[in-house]
């Protein structure tokens, strides 16, 4: 197997996700965790890209034929430190000491606008009563929450409790 | 045999709603007339022993011996989930917890905390938790002219079309709870199911300016996710469907504070921009 600097290349984990494109963009669910990603068109096309056999230089060249710009290593770096993140790597992937990590603001300033910045957004799934409407206003007043599923005690104005 | 159940029970009923299947016994006859009022949408009586959820209803009420409080007292299986003097209440968390657990159980629909309104042919949908303003949106909507879905659930088939859940609109006045028919309002109640035209991702903040951006189709389906019942239990068929039923819709994220503001631009984008198809 092709390794970067000692370490196996990147490969998308598979077991416990539930993926669907849409629109370019991927909508990953993490049964595991029970947490919901979206990968924007650019962090897709490289998630996508990790199999095990494709090198950080491919996944820039695989890149900059789909927008028609350089593309930097740090661009894919900064897509690997999320899946990393996110637990959507098999195995970790650890950056090589001599590419610093970047903020989202730095990266954009180092590669302009022509690449989109590839990006995960996340949130965690909630439970049944998480989801509910803690909305019955705490007829009582003040005092404990008086809605299942709902816990602490209601305060505020308008006064609720929340999940 | 749990002690709950060797308690007296004057009468019971069963039924079922989107598959999910209920019993309920109360101690008093009278009171289920009040609570069929408040059973989920759809729901028919059903000849079923075995129920996914039982409650166990004693109404305290006048006939309570001599120096004891007449507690009513819900139960949800063999969970006491309320004991209150306050019949309104308890009728409200009753109301509460069985279209939650209708909702979560459901077989063939996807319930998300949101409320909607038909326009031109399409659903809006407004994700969202308490108070961050969906039913003052919704009867702002309904006061334009939409026709009312739901102020609580979009409910959501295996196409991804958009069902009406229709029960009466429940806003908050005074810190009370007051239920208003849409027709009570001037508007219409929607009956048949509708593509998603438009995700509104918003929350109510005192003062604020309406000012939306546009997410991606996959970020607002990240935004119904976080408001869907049962995302834990089925998070297969959730995506799935929302695969289906978002792609041609636009969604737009924002802070809003007058909810004229939000309908406003609703509708004078409507047509040109905001729907794309």
């Amino acid at each position: 197997m092709t390794e970067i600097r000692n370490q196996p290349l990147p490969r998308a984990r598979q077991e416990r996700l539930v993926v669907r494109e849409l629109s370019g963009e991927l909508l990953v669910y993490d049964l595991d965790r029970n947490k919901a990603h979206c990968l924007n068109q650019t962090a897709a096309l490289v998630w996508k890209r990790c199999d095990g056999q494709t090198s950080i230089a491919e996944m820039c060249r695989v890149l900059e034929q789909a927008t028609g710009a350089p593309v930097e290593e740090q661009v894919i770096w900064f897509a690997l430190d999320q899946f990393t993140r996110d637990h959507l790597l098999e195995k970790r992937v650890n950056r090589p000491a001599d590419v610093h990590r970047l903020s989202r603001r730095a990266l954009i300033q180092r590669v302009g606008l022509a690449v989109s910045i590839p990006l995960v957004v996340s949130v965690v799934a909630p439970t049944v009563f998480a989801s509910a409407s803690c909305t019955q206003l705490c007829p009582g007043g003040l005092g404990q929450c008086a809605v299942p599923g709902c816990q602490g005690s209601c305060s505020g104005i308008p006064l609720t409790c929340g999940p | 045999m749990d002690k709950i159940d060797r308690l007296g029970w004057a009468a019971g009923i069963s039924f079922v709603s989107y598959g999910v299947r209920v019993g309920i016994r109360v101690n008093k006859r009278e009171i289920l007339d009040q609570l069929a009022e408040r059973f989920p949408p759809g729901w028919k009586p059903s000849r079923a022993r075995v129920v996914e959820r039982l409650y166990s209803l004693i109404v305290g009420g006048e006939g309570a011996r001599l120096g004891v409080r007449p507690f009513n007292i819900l139960y949800g299986n063999v969970e006491k989930l309320l004991r209150t003097l306050d019949l309104d209440e308890f009728l409200d968390v009753f109301e509460s917890d069985v279209k939650l657990h209708v909702a979560a159980g459901a077989r063939r629909r996807v319930f998300v905390h949101a409320g909607v309104v038909g326009w031109r042919g399409q659903a809006i949908v407004i994700p969202g938790r308490s108070f961050s303003g969906k039913t003052t949106l919704v009867a702002e909507l309904l006061r334009a002219g939409a026709s009312y879905y739901s102020d609580e659930y979009a409910v959501l088939d295996g196409n991804g079309l958009v069902h009406p859940y229709p029960r009466p609109l429940s806003i908050r006045e005074n810190g009370k709870r007051v239920k208003y028919r849409a027709e009570m309002m001037g508007a219409k109640s929607g009956v048949t199911p509708l593509p998603l035209g438009l995700v509104i991702v918003s929350r109510y903040k005192v003062g604020a300016r309406w000012r939306p951006r546009s997410l991606s189709v996959a970020e607002g389906a990240l935004a119904m996710i976080e408001n869907t019942v049962s995302i834990q239990r089925q998070p297969e068929t959730v995506v799935e469907t929302l695969q289906r039923a978002i792609p041609n819709a636009t969604v737009l994220k924002g802070t809003h504070g007058e909810a004229k503001q939000v309908v406003d631009f609703i509708l004078d984008h409507f047509d040109s921009t905001v729907i794309k198809h």
